[in-house]
């Protein structure tokens, strides 16, 4: 069994020092790379009328302009133009205001970009929808929901009937906005062609997804194509599918024959590598005088873009959340000339768990019941959705460990009642959860003749630590120091590995990992107790143990040797073992979900609107936590993501041209430092032995959860006044404010 | 000179024939193929290019972190540049800032991390701990999306705890700067475009005059982006930064005289000893990256109409001295402001250095910023108060306004309807109706024309509160205010 452990990562020296190589930074052998630099649309629904490169091309180190016009033909296949990865200037179709139109490729970046600005575009424009309406009408339903696995409605008893029968009810609409994911390194791929072999350096939480994509785009065998991504400056989801600027850099090196980087600024990452689209939720819940929950009704409508498809899950939380007779959930689309949104952070639960908690909060302070006490006189013990129970839940401590953590009981019931000189103070809660994902694995381990191991999958490090966790399985399992192993990631001539989403990463890898590694521990005890010459021959491999690098007896530590000298003594260079890891029954059998309580103090200025979170309190329980030092760093940053989803960030469109207006780190808000008060968390200790072999159930997307809630609650408690529009920013707030 | 030269890992680098606009990111990157410095945003909000600048004061080396990415190259020229690989070589041990991020886990995916490790570096390097809050404005620049700030904040403080900050090279990097201490114009010129930068103050002058349609740099915080963000190719650049006398900080009894080449950073702590409540604005003001690099200056001559300085100086009564050629001239700071963008300044004119009176014992100033976010925000509305007060009636009265017009201005009406009244919150509510004559603010995207007049009169009521015994309130003073 892994303890949990609280070892530094194994990158941190890289990282800190500025030895971390991110794609961007890669070059080709041959020192002759070209840069690429997009060039975007300005309308947002037409057809591309005319191209004049001309000017461009005067440009002193252009090489070529691409455009729907040369661009090399690509095999759309069974996919066609609805992957994420569309449109790749295959046609003259215009969809949405920054889509890429054309790429100007140069010898320096500089030149690219001078050549981009004198692209001219002429367009025929079509009627465009620009943005989506606060009450959408003709949505749509979608075609393929969670990718055809469920339907994207659930209906459970008679949830109309008993909304309209109930003592108690609240009726309203939660509205969240475009978000991006921002991560601080922005989206780049540096592609290279080998004859019909294609290697690409890129920004990726799916190398595997990369390479299947860019083979069917190229019409290659997977094993033609290699994708490289080592370290990646985060991705939230952002670099989860494989967006159209991957192929394009392809395309363009195609184009030219030479290798070809291609860089995103920052303010083209607000079109081209999707976004948290915007959603209109409309739930409705029932509720009997003692606060039984009678019925859950949750409308989620969720922005579109003109192609494709993407349906942001935000009512599946509220299936299973309560126990509740009578739910029904309903998910729809609304079509605007945008492009494709994408998961992001949590999808699903983040906006969808907002409007659930919200109203939760507001059928609290209808029923005159404490928001704690509400939750737990509906308290789900089992999954009434799934009718499955849970592998585990352990969120009745979450509550209580967290609200003792917070002193919750010092909050006194009535709005606007508790300050601090001028300041309004209010403590607001909300319930987080989030579903356990898993994929199927593989791995490869080494024992080397040195003493020391490599751990080989093709999973990604996005920030989470994965090369940390990979390097202390080894460790843990061989018996070897941190600093002994080395672990590899990042590249499909690894072994394969799913997208680095979903919080699924750890429980997908490590049972691999594990597998990988007992094979090679077997063999290597195999070894020395057939090995004549070794101190252990002849005992029984159950006898024998590993530790500190060396092989030996369990009962008489003593008594034992190095890898070193058992591989010298045979000859072996190494011993290598794969191993490989699915899902079991136990999706089948249970539900599997990890849980939360957040606990939030605000301070809002009455003569300003200003807001600020003083205080946060998370209680997770997750099952393991691999590494609790990672995994609390983790934690914060997800709470942080939250706040800034409460209180800062939205995407603002251009109600005229579609165009996003705030496309820059200055004017789209994420969290700074004085945002952000003292945040507590709390590992909850849980056990799961369903879930997965290691009984860890991802941590990365749980605290962002609930967290938007909690504030939205806390500031109605402050100030009396509901804000159910996100972000909660000062001019939403000042107009019930005076005093 | 037609070349510039800076130390960096303890060697003089001489770099000559460059685009007179090329960043210190770019030559980084580029160049050196140093990738260790991040491009996060290339325009100065993310802290992910952070470096650090080595310049000899009093004889020492002081450093200060800036952002690469808007910096231009020539402006390094005689400086140290230091980066996240000059503090630990491959095989030896980390600095103490990198190991504490290290063991704090103040490093997710990474992309920030140099840029931290930068700015921590430039505070480890001032020698006293910091505070809680002296860490937080220090990292205000920086941003990280995986982290929460948290175990950086804990990294700063542990780095910091530690006692030793002894670096074997100062001394001798104190050597290399002195050797090359520029001491003439620097030149560079490359595809009929110019980076000029004079040393002395008459040939500032003339040059300007030579060259009215340049470009005059200062601290390249707004001119950077108009290359990295706007694509402009500046034709030629006046660099202000090596003129000795733009760069005087002179306190007289009656005014402190601000060169216009005199960073934030340096012109905080004066300002701040007789004007304290500038002080928390300026805190605000940016980054300490920008503010590193940035002057009130060229916070003036920009023409913003949301300079946050601007409001304050005005209610300070501050004014300019103007010079062109040979000849100065002084304007009150609020004459300054035509019309959006537009200033009075000159062709051939630059902005030589700003007066600010000392203000008389019985006035009483207060400042506010209010943005969408605590730090590194743009303001939505900004302002400056000043009120004086005799025999317990208002004698002089300031309300400076940013963000309410498309000039910095004042509530004339409202300020006249105040004068001779008692300093109440009767009186100030009477006259805040005619706030409605004095502005009519625009809706965009920082907020609405309804939030800015509310906001607006509610600062004035708050400034009322605050001036007559209650003290600062306001969710920030409660911030600072915490441990
Ligand atoms: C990330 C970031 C955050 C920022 N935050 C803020 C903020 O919170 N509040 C705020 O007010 N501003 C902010 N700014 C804007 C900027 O930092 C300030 O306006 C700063 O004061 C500009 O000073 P500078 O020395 O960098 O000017 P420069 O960029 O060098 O010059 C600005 C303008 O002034 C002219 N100029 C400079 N000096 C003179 C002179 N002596 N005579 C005549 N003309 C001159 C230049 O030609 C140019 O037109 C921010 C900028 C960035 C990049
Ligand atoms: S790259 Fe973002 S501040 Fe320089
Ligand atoms: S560690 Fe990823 S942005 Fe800071």
């Amino acid at each position: 069994m892994i303890p949990i452990t609280t070892a530094s990562r194994v990158d941190g020296r890289l990282k800190v020092t500025g030895g971390a190589r991110y794609a961007a930074e890669f070059a080709p052998a041959q020192d002759n790379v070209l840069h690429a630099v997009l060039v975007q649309s300005t309308i947002a629904a037409g057809r591309v009328a005319s191209i004049d490169t001309a000017r461009a091309k005067q440009v002193p180190g252009v090489v070529a302009i691409m455009t729907h016009e040369n661009a090399p033909r690509i095999d759309l296949g069974k996919a066609g133009d609805m992957t994420p990865g569309f449109p790749l200037l295959q046609d003259d179709r215009v969809m949405f205001n920054g889509q890429h139109l054309a790429v100007a490729i140069a010898t320096s970046f500089e030149a690219a970009q001078q050549a981009a600005q004198l692209v001219e575009l002429h367009y025929n424009r079509d009627e465009a929808t620009l943005l989506m309406s606060d009450n959408p009408t003709g949505t749509s339903v979608p075609q393929r929901f969670r990718n055809g696995m469920r339907p994207p409605a659930s209906t459970r008893g008679t949830p109309q009937a008993s909304f309209d029968a109930a003592a108690v009810k609240i009726d309203q609409i939660y509205r969240t906005p475009i978000e991006h994911h921002n991560p601080m390194e922005p989206h780049a791929t540096l592609a290279e062609w080998q004859g019909d072999r294609l290697l690409v350096h890129n920004a990726s939480q799916s190398v595997f997804g990369n390479r299947k994509a860019l083979a069917g785009f190229f019409g290659l065998p997977e094993d033609n194509v290699r994708i490289v991504s080592p370290f990646v400056g985060g991705g939230f989801g952002s670099k989860g599918v494989s967006w159209p600027h991957i192929t394009l850099a392809a395309m363009a090196a195609k184009l030219v024959g030479q290798p070809v980087k291609l860089v995103l600024t920052r303010r083209q990452m607000f079109t081209s590598n999707g976004y948290r689209p915007k959603t209109v939720q409309h739930v409705r819940l029932g509720a009997d005088r003692d606060g039984r929950l009678t019925a859950v009704l949750h409308d989620g409508i969720s922005q579109n873009s003109a192609y494709g498809e993407f349906s942001e899950p935000v009512g599946l939380a509220s299936e299973m959340l309560y126990s509740c007779p009578n739910v029904a959930v309903t998910h729809r689309l609304s079509k605007v000339n945008q492009g494709l949104p994408t998961f992001m952070r949590a999808p699903g639960e983040a906006s969808g768990v907002y409007a659930l908690e919200s109203a939760m909060d507001e059928l609290a302070w209808a029923l005159g019941m404490d928001p704690i006490e509400l939750r737990l006189k509906n308290y789900a013990d089992r999954d009434e959705h799934e009718d499955k129970p849970f592998s585990s839940k352990t969120l009745r401590a979450c509550y209580e460990q967290g609200a003792a953590a917070f002193d919750w009981k010092r909050r006194v019931a009535q709005p606007r009642s508790m300050r601090d000189g001028r300041l309004l103070i209010g403590l607001g809660m909300a319930t987080a959860t989030y579903p356990v994902n898993r994929s199927e694995a593989a791995a490869k381990v080494r024992l080397q003749a040195d003493g020391t191991a490599i751990v080989r999958c093709g999973s990604q490090d996005i920030g989470t630590g994965t090369y940390t966790v990979m390097a202390q399985l080894v460790g843990e399992h061989l018996g070897l120091p941190l600093d002994r192993v080395r672990a590899e990631l990042g590249d499909t001539a690894l072994p394969q590995a799913p997208v680095s989403g979903g919080s699924q990463s750890v429980a997908s890898i490590s049972p691999a990992i594990r597998e990988a590694c007992l094979a090679v521990r077997a063999q290597t005890l195999q070894l020395a107790a057939g090995d004549p010459a070794s101190p252990l021959h002849g005992l029984d491999p159950e006898e024998l143990d590993v530790a500190d690098g060396r092989i030996l007896q369990s009962a008489e530590k003593s008594r034992g040797e190095t890898y070193q000298a058992l591989l010298a003594r045979q000859g072996r260079a190494a011993i290598e073992a794969d191993g490989s890891a699915k899902p079991g029954e136990e999706k089948q059998k249970f539900s599997m979900h990890s849980f939360g309580a957040q606990f939030v103090e605000v301070a809002v200025d009455p003569d300003l609107g200003e807001v600020r979170v003083r205080r946060h309190v998370g209680a997770f329980a997750a099952g393991r936590i691999m590494n609790a030092k990672t995994g609390r760093s983790q934690m914060i940053g997800g709470i942080v993501f939250g706040m800034g989803m409460a209180l800062t960030e939205a995407t603002e469109v251009d109600p005229r041209s579609g165009r996003v207006t705030n496309a820059t780190m200055a004017d789209y808000l994420v969290p700074v430092h004085l945002d952000v008060p003292e945040i507590e968390v709390i590992m909850v200790a849980e056990q799961d032995d369903a879930v997965n072999p290691l009984g860890a159930k991802g941590i990365g997307e749980l605290p962002t959860v609930g967290t938007a809630a909690a504030i939205a609650n806390a500031v109605y408690h402050a100030t009396g006044q509901r804000i159910r529009d996100l972000p909660i920013r000062p001019d939403k707030l000042i107009d019930g404010l005076s005093i | 000179m037609d070349r510039i030269r800076f130390v960096i890992d303890g060697e003089v680098r001489t770099v000559e024939r460059f685009d007179p606009t090329r960043t210190v990111l770019e030559y980084l990157r580029e160049t050196e193929g140093r990738c260790g410095t991040k491009e996060g945003c290339a325009e100065g909000d993310c802290g992910a290019c952070t470096v650090a600048l080595g310049e000899l004061v009093d004889g020492a080396v002081r450093h200060r972190a800036v952002n690469a990415c808007i910096l231009f190259l020539g402006a390094i020229d005689g400086k140290e540049l230091v980066t996240v690989e000059s503090l630990a070589k491959p095989e030896a041990p980390a600095h103490p800032v990198q190991q504490a991020l290290v063991e704090c886990h103040g490093s997710q995916c990474g992309f920030c991390t140099p840029g931290f490790v930068m700015s921590l570096y430039a505070v480890w390097r001032e020698g006293d701990a910091p505070t809680r809050s002296g860490i937080e404005q220090a990292l205000a620049g920086n941003l990280c999306r995986c982290t929460g700030y948290r175990p950086i904040v804990a990294a700063a403080e542990r780095a910091c705890a530690a006692s030793d900050r002894s670096e074997s090279r100062r001394v001798a990097t104190a050597e290399q700067l002195r050797a090359i201490r520029p001491t003439e114009m620097l030149a560079i010129e490359q595809n009929g475009r110019r980076f000029l930068a004079p040393t002395g103050l008459d040939e500032l002058a003339h040059l300007v005059l030579a060259h009215p349609d340049a470009v005059l740099l200062a601290g390249g915080t707004d001119v950077g982006l108009w290359v990295t963000k706007q694509q402009r190719r500046l034709p030629t650049v006046i660099y202000l930064g090596r003129v000795a006398g733009l760069a005087d900080l002179a306190v007289g009894t009656d005014r402190i005289e601000i060169g216009a080449g005199v960073t934030y950073t340096d012109a905080m702590p004066v300002l701040a000893k007789y004007h304290p409540e500038i002080d928390g604005l300026l805190r605000r003001l940016g980054s300490v990256q920008i503010r590193n690099a940035g002057t009130i200056g060229g916070n003036i001559a920009n023409g913003s109409p949301i300079g946050d300085s601007l409001p304050a100086l005005i209610a300070l009564g501050a004014s300019l001295v103007l010079r062109r050629g040979p000849v100065e001239r002084t304007l009150p700071l609020e004459d300054y402001f035509l019309a959006y963008r537009k200033t009075a300044l000159a062709p051939g004119e630059f902005v030589a250095r700003i007066r600010v009176p000392m203000a008389a014992a019985d006035t009483r100033f207060r400042t506010y910023k209010i943005a969408k976010r605590f730090d590194q925000d743009i303001s939505a509305v900004c302002a400056g108060f000043a009120v004086t007060i005799r025999a317990d009636r208002v004698v002089d009265l300031r309300l400076a306004f940013g963000g309410m017009a498309g000039i910095p201005a004042r509530a004339r009406a409202c300020e006249q309807a105040l004068i001779g009244q008692p300093w109440t919150q009767a009186a100030v509510l009477a006259a805040l109706p005619l706030l409605t004559q004095d502005f009519a603010p625009l809706s965009d995207m920082r907020a609405s024309a309804d939030y800015r007049a509310r906001v607006a009169a509610n600062l004035v009521r708050k400034f009322q509160i605050e001036t007559s015994g209650a003290g600062p309130v306001g969710v920030l003073a409660l911030a600072e205010a915490q441990p």
